[in-house]
């Protein structure tokens, strides 16, 4: 076997420029293909977690809230559930939620809303619903007081101060009434969330929907320190809390976004396929030219008494010694710039950043530096590679020696 | 004894519309330790006949018995192995492989009969000494003259302890001088080894040192002479 791959290695070297040249084929795939991906990965992942900002990475809910979200599914927060789950040592935060919907008037105007109770010092840490405010203040928590979409205070012709009434069904049937003074009114990027979201106090929602005892909630928004355990905090969580309770992953709730990222994939690796055809047919061309070079070297070798198996695996080495050489330039010149990438990310400015921050994401493009990126385009361009050797391998194992010869 | 028995040879190629009849009802033996030359014009049916004694091709019609296996009855995988350690080859323009050493192109046939690594080495230098090319042991063929590429083929050739070695037309590519060496080192191993050599050759220096002379036209045999005392 030595000797093959001894064959093999000067084989490639006997034509140096050609060899370098194939290389640099796979050097470049790799590379732009890496470069592609990270960017593209680290945009998803980028999208995600300000979606599972909002969501959490989990949801603790009453079980079957998800499927029936009705505020008769809301649960009362138990010290208990609070304190297994804070034992879970993977855990990082929890946001209570409570989120029902409501009948919201003003003078002649009323609306279907969704009122959204938060608690609000925590809530904006992680949302920044703050700097979303486009006119009053954001939510006092010590006050009975709401913050509306601007599409919704358009549409009941209300300002910062005027006072919203709101009715609705209550949790086990009461109902639900109160009036607010508008504090604030904020712009999301979503037009939906600016046209029916109302934002209150956490107390608030809770007095509104059933004064008669404190605590209740529809949501725990459960955010882990590890995004890559989600399943197994969800396992543990789930046989934790027991059966009273259902987990959700954000991969449930963000579902829409998880369909834009499959789409925009797609396209991705459309230009990846791209690229694999350039390389394939650059290593392809090269050991098509190397086995016609060498067919007389195939037949003095079997004419002496090699057998065409060993013939093919110098075939294999050749094409895998091309290939690791490019795959390993191409990760040498890849990872600096990808890790650069990653922690200082590209500026993204004007009205791209005006959007991007609308929808609560920093404007950059991040890269990144999951090791499945490195490894599955490694492999693919290895895999590829080692395709092109199916040629060889088809020559050889049924060439003629005597016509070879002639060659 | 013979070692080679070529009983009613027939090839027909048949590449084109027209077939072609290469051999046409050979009959050869060839005993242990001759040097015999087999001669005849271009086209005559030489090579082809070499090729079939080389286990490179098998005959259309007609059996091949090389110590009493007749080569027509060995699959694929069976005739490479056979001729592994059965034949050695010299070929017209040397087929070194041209990315090892002379040393390890005479090594290399060792290798593939799973000859210990010292063993080899040391009868590689010992053949390249007895061809006169050992102090180019480390040169690749390109870096070797056309004779010199030639000795190392009869090196090679000798490595894997053949029963017979094939020439064919072992001496076309060379110069007087390196022709003359050559023979001289082939004449000595037939000798010193008891090696029985085959060669096709058109080469009247061949024919004046071969003990035998088989001559070739339109694939039959017309002519078989031997040459006591050579």
């Amino acid at each position: 076997m030595k000797t093959l791959i001894k064959i093999a290695w000067r084989n490639l070297w006997r034509n140096r420029r050609r060899t370098i040249l194939t290389a640099s084929a796979v050097v470049l795939a790799l590379f732009l293909a890496l470069i592609m991906r990270s960017m593209q990965f680290g945009s998803y992942e980028q999208m995600i977690r300000a979606g599972v900002n909002q969501t959490g990475d989990l949801q603790v809910h009453d079980t079957g809230y998800w499927a029936n979200q009705s505020i008769d599914r809301a649960f009362f927060y138990r010290k208990k559930l609070g304190e297994t789950l804070h034992g879970i040592k993977e855990i990082k935060s929890i946001l209570p939620g409570l989120q029902t919907f409501s009948l919201a008037s003003y003078k002649k105007q009323t609306k279907g809303v969704l009122i959204s109770g938060i608690d609000a010092a925590v809530y904006n840490k992680q949302n920044h619903l703050s700097n979303k405010i486009i006119r009053g203040k954001y939510l006092n928590p010590n006050k009975n007081e709401v913050l509306l979409g601007d599409k919704l205070a358009e549409f009941l012709k209300m300002h910062v101060g005027d006072t919203l009434v709101l009715l609705g069904q209550g949790y086990r049937g009461i109902t639900a009434y109160g009036i607010y003074r508008v504090a604030g009114i904020f712009h999301l990027p979503s037009i939906e969330m600016n046209s029916e979201i109302v934002y209150m106090n956490l107390k608030t929602a809770q007095n509104f929907v059933y004064p008669y005892q404190p605590g209740l909630l529809t949501s725990l928004s459960v955010f882990i320190k590890d995004p890559g355990q989600l399943q197994t905090v969800k396992t543990e969580t789930e046989h934790r809390i027991g059966p009273n309770y259902e987990v959700i992953t954000w991969k449930t709730m963000l579902s829409d976004i998880l369909q834009t990222i499959k789409a925009d994939n797609v396209s991705g690796q459309i230009m990846l396929l791209i690229l694999y055809i350039i390389a394939a047919f650059g290593i392809f061309s090269t050991v098509l030219m190397m086995t016609m070079e060498k067919r007389r070297q195939y037949a003095i070798m079997v004419s002496i008494g090699m057998e065409r198996e060993k013939l093919v695996w110098v075939s294999i080495f050749e094409t895998f010694i091309i290939s690791v050489i490019g795959i390993v330039i191409g990760l040498i010149l890849a990872s600096p710039i990808i890790y650069y990438l990653h922690f200082h990310p590209i500026p993204i400015t004007g009205e791209m950043a005006k959007m991007y921050l609308q929808f609560n994401i920093a404007p950059v493009l991040p890269f990144s530096i999951k090791a499945h990126i490195f490894l599955s385009q490694t492999i693919i361009i290895l895999v590829l590679s080692l395709l092109s050797a199916l040629y060889p391998i088809i020559y050889l194992s049924k060439f003629n020696v005597l016509k070879a010869f002639r060659h | 004894m013979s070692i080679i028995e070529a009983t009613g040879i027939y090839k027909t190629y048949q590449e084109t519309k027209v077939p072609v009849n290469a051999l046409n009802g050979v009959d050869l033996k060839i005993e242990e330790g001759e040097f015999t030359a087999i001669v005849g014009p271009s086209g005559s049916g030489k090579t082809t006949l070499l090729n079939i004694l080389g286990g490179l091709d098998l005959p259309t019609k007609g059996d091949i018995l090389i110590e009493n296996t007749n080569l027509k009855t060995l699959g694929s995988r069976q005739l490479i192995d056979f001729r592994l350690h059965n034949i050695g080859f010299v070929f017209q323009a040397y087929n070194l492989i041209p990315v090892l050493t002379a040393k390890e192109n005479t090594e290399f046939i060792m290798e593939l009969q799973k000859i210990p690594k010292k063993e080899r080495s040391k009868k590689a230098m010992e053949l390249l000494e007895a061809v006169g090319i050992a102090d180019k042991a480390d040169h690749k063929p390109g870096q070797l003259s056309g004779g010199q590429q030639q000795r190392v083929a009869v090196a090679r050739a000798l490595a894997s302890k053949p029963r017979f070695i094939i020439a064919d037309e072992p001496t076309a590519n060379l110069d007087s001088r390196s022709t003359n060496e050559l023979l001289e080192i082939m004449a000595e191993m037939n000798r010193k080894y008891h090696s029985t050599f085959i060669f096709a050759t058109h080469d009247q220096r061949v024919m004046d040192k071969a003990h035998r002379i088989v001559t070739i036209d339109d694939g039959k045999i017309i002519g078989d002479e031997t040459f006591e005392g050579r």
